[in-house]
């Protein structure tokens, strides 16, 4: 895709859209999602691995 | 007369600059909404008696060249050396949870991540509508409807939209019994809505509820430092809960701590809401941005579940409403939630599903925030 032509067709009221930053921030939402999953889904493991080692001692 | 020229002092500032009556309104329309509408009183009120109050002329609780006001010294002190303020409210905020629905039903937790979804579009549409990236990363954690969250984010950044983004994050969430079920009909079938999940609770041991915060805080630690004061002090109320030891500390931090700090933050804040800075088109965009957000957000989790439903069998599918619940704003998502599904079907109690999603989304919003953080160094360099 090309940014430049986002970053003209989206000029604004408040300035000049850097076509740098579109492209910052879609790499942000891919690897921001990506970290929070990761540190969901280890924090879902640990709390199962709590669960049953824990579980035990009932 | 003129010996008494100090007396219109005042009144001839306030005629050079008529924005400063324009943010009078603004305060008095924040008390009106906390007062008349309850919409979360104890931060708009606060707010709005500060936006009042750093708009009169010569303000003295701002200060000058020699002298610093006391709200300028609050702000300074308690948010932009320290973020301290945003910070201690987490403990008391982390005392207040009960981690409990979500550690007998831990799938929840992917909710919690799913439901952030709406920060990192809203970042990309703020940049697209021509906000820096530093602000659009500031403007996007308001849909974490986590309002200390958006606070320190935005502080750590150094947005220049601070007090906009605290205004909206609080209203939107006082309006997440009007926002949510918007949204979630416009992605959800009655069908959908109408959905049944059995509610067996495992029974959770103490241990666990006392290593539970411990091992966040480290796994947060470990893979999203910059998240580990927010998780840390956030994970330190709750093990102070649990722990069955500190029963007074926990009670004053739920109590007097979570409101002392309220008190203040509140008028705190309303430091970054200067005429000057806060009446400006880029606040009317925040505050239109932070709506999007909130949306988006639910909906993310939303769709979420309903991908999840492709793989579950027929009956052990989840109400995708659920996943809207894992959001930040406790417990009032989850109330929303289990409203829609006896609205639809007044024996369908999902409300401990709910609960669930809505405590991971707790956990969701502030690791979201310290990602955000982390990845601010990447592309803020």
């Amino acid at each position: 895709m090309n940014l430049n032509l986002l970053a003209i067709a989206f000029h604004s009221v408040l300035g000049n859209v850097e076509s740098s930053d579109i492209s910052h921030s879609l790499e942000l939402m891919g690897k921001g999602m990506l970290g929070i999953f990761i540190v969901m889904v280890l924090i879902y493991l640990v709390t199962v691995l709590l669960d049953k080692v824990t579980g035990k001692n009932k | 007369m003129s010996g008494f020229s100090f007396l219109v002092n005042g009144i001839q500032t306030m005629a050079a600059n008529p924005k400063m009556l324009v943010m009078w309104v603004i305060g008095g329309l924040l008390i009106w909404l906390a007062i008349e509408k309850d919409f979360e009183p104890a931060l708009l009120l606060p707010m709005g008696f500060g936006a009042i109050l750093v708009n009169l002329p010569l303000p003295g609780v701002i200060g000058d060249q020699n002298t610093q006001g006391i709200v300028a010294w609050l702000f300074n002190v308690g948010i932009a050396a320290s973020e301290a303020f945003p910070l201690l409210l987490f403990v008391g905020i982390g005392a207040m949870i009960d981690f409990g629905p979500l550690l007998s039903n831990p799938r929840m937790l992917l909710f919690g991540g799913a439901a952030q979804f709406g920060i990192f579009l809203t970042v990309v549409l703020a940049v697209l509508l021509g906000f820096p990236l530093k602000d659009a990363m500031s403007i996007g954690v308001i849909g974490a409807a986590d309002g200390p969250t958006s606070i320190l984010v935005s502080q750590q950044l150094n947005s220049a939209y601070m007090g906009a983004i605290a205004v909206a994050a609080y209203s939107y969430m006082a309006l997440v019994p009007l926002i949510q079920p918007m949204a979630i009909r416009w992605v959800t079938t009655e069908k959908e809505r109408k959905i049944r999940m059995p509610y067996n609770p495992k029974s959770v041991t103490k241990t666990t509820k006392i290593l539970f915060p411990i091992l966040v805080t480290l796994i947060a630690g470990l893979i999203a430092p910059d998240s580990v004061a927010l998780v840390g002090f956030l994970m330190f109320g709750n093990l102070i809960r649990e722990c069955g030891r500190l029963e007074s500390l926990s009670q004053t931090a739920q109590g007097p701590l979570a409101n002392l700090i309220t008190i203040f933050l509140g008028v705190t804040i309303a430091f970054t809401m200067q005429a000057d800075k806060f009446l400006t088109w880029g606040t009317l965009m925040v505050m239109a941005l932070g709506l999007f957000a909130f949306v988006f957000d639910t909906i993310g989790g939303v769709v979420f579940a309903k991908i999840i439903n492709l793989f579950l069998p027929k009956g052990r599918k989840i109400n995708p409403m659920v996943g809207g619940a894992g959001i930040s704003a406790f417990p009032m998502s989850a109330r929303v939630i289990q409203k829609m599904a006896l609205k639809e079907d007044n024996q369908n109690h999902i409300l401990m599903h709910a609960v669930g999603a809505n405590v991971a989304g707790q956990i969701g919003s502030v690791v979201a925030g310290g990602i955000i953080l982390s990845l601010a160094k990447v592309f803020l360099v």
